[in-house]
């Protein structure tokens, strides 16, 4: 009698702590925010307001090591229940199987026809279907000092020949003490810098990654990078090392004239320069046009507990009001309709920048490879190209030999 | 008595068994938490990167895990880039340690030295050691930065050069710039262990030896020296061992740039595993550096056991 006693009552307690769990769910979420003040914690507030049971577990990751955390939380089998992500990552995740496809979920979204269409074909996988949901988007684009321009009379770059004559004349010593104290161009030479050189390569005739990199256009491009750091001398001699902490900074504390990066940089551009900061698309090379689309993405991972629970989180942060919250901390662009027709956050001409630049914005290919290409191929052998230790063809030749064409 | 002998005196033995045997276990018993730790924190991570080193295992790739045999280890010794990274640990360890060891045996013998202050000189000195690396190597980073370094501003001030120099962009400079920082952050090691066998050589030699008519060079040679040569060999061991690992600092400084021009083998070993997730390939590379390591330790104490002798 006391043993069946004492087993009900186990019984009951398993029972209730198990009812306690299903109402009761935790969604892990990493996330990556350059931003001190990250609002995050406001967005996971109202959600669980609005949520009650649902307690939400956002946690920033730093940038440098995201992915390597990610990935090997997977393995590691300690994966967060959701994750911002981005496009380069979609093919090593699913082959990880480490994505939960939402397809279904986005279909019967009621806020589906408020996402930018485009921006659900962009993020899909190569087989069709969809594991990624749009958060956020930025393209590419030159940012240049009109002040500057205008000082030794030139005219804003539209190709590639006129961007390194502009960059040439833009070197100089400023206070003659026969140093130069400005450098015409701020290019990323280190991890994350592709985008720069991509821009300069991409666009030229026939050639990608996947394919044609080792031709005479594409080795032309390397070429022409290689040639404004080691002829004109209109890199900062650091450039193989800078980072984005290092172009920014270089380029707002008036050390270079130009630099390619994003919208999520232009109000920290402004509150340094004010007008003496303009943005124009990056320049057209061998008769192409190539700027990168910068995508980001939410993800529930196929190994988090309560998916309907990360459901709701992920689609609550690309939902109007939510979203622009969001990328106000981001400073990038919003993907819903309602809040791009009402954003404000950023002065017109970097939006208009933006636009112009997205008729030709591009992914980079969609392959497992490409986190290598980003990560370790292209920043080693533009470093080495950059200070002479191989040649523009030697280092296409490394990229080739990554796609294996 | 007789019979009331016999089960006393067995019970006597029984006793003293069991106290022989619990004597013998005891040591075991004590030590068996430690050894259990570390078997199981060192050793079993040991093992399996060596089981991992002879297998093809990328981890986004978790299923393919494909016994391969020594594969990895034959296309290391066939790979540009281990060879590359093998010179610059030879270089890093070769500059390193002895700059480290002279700098902390000169800051060795001047605090050893009677002068005021000398408490608060020997608290300072440590400081460089006690800081986090990460710290030091963001430290260091500004000190070289092109644009804005105190470094390249003294050398421009003074005239020693004509334009800033990229300390951590020029290949041919950036192993040198971060072999001085490394050596700034460990020879206060090497100081307080020298300092401490200093203190331990009697007085007495010294002043017998000035008695005799020796210089300060004769007395540092026959006497300083010999005194502090069990502390040296084993400072230099530990700093070995130590500085061979350590890549948090290169990785920091520069991840391994301009192109390889930083890369040593840990790190290498640590960028194939941890961002290209090439887990075999990685393991292995950390295997074949075990070996080079451990090569390395026993001719040093080979050599410095009999020279110490």
């Amino acid at each position: 009698m006391n043993i069946i006693a004492k087993l009900g009552l186990a019984a009951s307690v398993l029972a209730m702590s198990s009812s306690i769990a299903s109402a009761e769910s935790t969604v892990r979420f990493w996330y990556h925010f350059d931003n001190a003040d990250n609002p995050m914690n406001e967005l996971v507030e109202s959600f669980e307001s609005q949520n009650p049971g649902i307690t939400i577990e956002a946690e920033n990751i730093p940038w440098n090591s995201y992915y390597d955390t990610l990935y090997t939380s997977i393995i590691g089998g300690n994966a967060p229940d959701a994750a911002m992500v981005k496009m380069f990552a979609q093919p090593r995740l699913i082959e990880m199987g480490a994505l939960e496809p939402i397809g279904d979920r986005i279909d019967a979204w009621a806020d589906k026809s408020d996402v930018q269409e485009n921006l659900f074909e962009l993020t899909s996988a190569q087989d069709g279907s969809s594991y990624y949901l749009p958060v956020q988007y930025v393209v590419l684009y030159l940012y240049y000092r009109p002040d500057m321009f205008e000082e030794l009379g030139l005219d804003v770059p539209k190709t590639c020949d006129e961007f390194r004559a502009a960059a040439k004349a833009l070197t100089r010593d400023t206070d003659g003490d026969g140093r130069t104290d400005v450098y015409g161009f701020g290019l990323r030479g280190s991890k994350g810098g592709h985008d720069h050189w991509a821009s300069l390569t991409l666009g030229r005739d026939g050639v990608s990654l996947t394919d044609g990199i080792e031709s005479e256009a594409a080795i032309a491009g390397s070429q022409f990078v290689v040639d404004m750091f080691r002829e004109d001398g209109s890199f900062p001699p650091s450039a193989p090392n800078d980072g984005f902490q290092e172009i920014i900074g270089g380029f707002k504390a008036g050390k270079t004239a130009m630099t390619i990066h994003h919208i999520g940089s232009a109000n920290g551009m402004v509150e340094a320069l004010g007008d003496k900061v303009s943005a124009t698309t990056v320049p057209e090379c061998g008769g192409g046009h190539w700027t990168a689309f910068g995508d980001e993405s939410t993800a529930i991972l196929s190994s988090a507990e309560d998916k309907d629970a990360a459901w709701k989180w992920i689609s609550f942060l690309s939902t109007a009001g939510n979203n622009a919250k969001f990328n106000e901390a981001t400073g990038q662009l919003p993907v819903t309709k309602t809040d791009s027709a009402t954003w404000t956050l950023h002065p017109q001409r970097f939006v208009e920048a933006t636009v112009d630049s997205l008729p030709f914005a591009n992914l980079l290919p969609n392959r497992t490879e490409t986190s290598d290409f980003v990560n370790t191929v292209w920043p080693v052998s533009m470093q080495r190209a950059l200070t002479g230790e191989i040649t523009a063809a030697e280092m296409n030749a490394e990229i080739a030999k990554l796609y294996g064409n | 008595m007789q019979t009331h002998n016999g089960p006393e005196s067995a019970d006597d033995a029984g006793r003293q068994s069991r106290r022989r045997l619990s004597k013998r276990i005891l040591p075991y018993a004590m030590l068996s938490p430690a050894v259990l730790v570390t078997l199981t924190i060192v050793f079993l991570p040991m093992l399996q990167t060596a089981w991992m080193s002879l297998h093809e295992y990328v981890l986004f790739r978790p299923k393919e895990f494909k016994f391969i045999g020594f594969d990895n280890f034959v296309a290391a010794l066939q790979d540009e880039v281990f060879w590359i990274s093998l010179k610059h640990t030879i270089i890093w360890i070769g500059v390193t340690i002895p700059g480290q060891m002279l700098l902390g045996l000169v800051t060795a013998l001047l605090l050893n030295q009677e002068f005021r202050w000398r408490a608060l000189a020997r608290a300072l000195i440590i400081i460089p050691w006690a800081l986090p690396s990460v710290v030091i190597a963001l430290m260091w980073v500004w000190i070289y930065d092109s644009n804005y370094g105190v470094l390249n501003d003294f050398m421009l001030r003074l005239g020693l050069v004509e334009q800033a120099v990229p300390w951590l962009a020029d290949p041919d400079l950036a192993l040198g710039a971060i072999i001085l920082t490394l050596t700034w952050q460990g020879f206060p090691f090497f100081a307080v262990m020298i300092l401490a066998g200093l203190q331990s050589i009697p007085k007495s030699y010294y002043e017998a030896a000035s008695l005799d008519g020796a210089s300060a060079w004769r007395q540092f040679w026959h006497i300083t020296l010999p005194g502090i040569s069990g502390v040296l060999v084993t400072a230099v061991l530990l700093r070995t061992i130590w500085v061979a690992n350590s890549f948090d600092v290169i990785f920091v400084m520069t991840g391994g740039g301009p192109g390889y021009s930083t890369y040593t083998l840990p790190l290498y070993a640590f960028i194939k595993a941890r961002t290209n997730l090439d887990f075999g390939y990685g393991s292995a590379l950390a295997v074949l550096f075990t070996f080079l390591l451990m090569g390395l330790v026993l001719i040093y104490l080979r050599r410095t056991g009999k020279a110490v002798q």
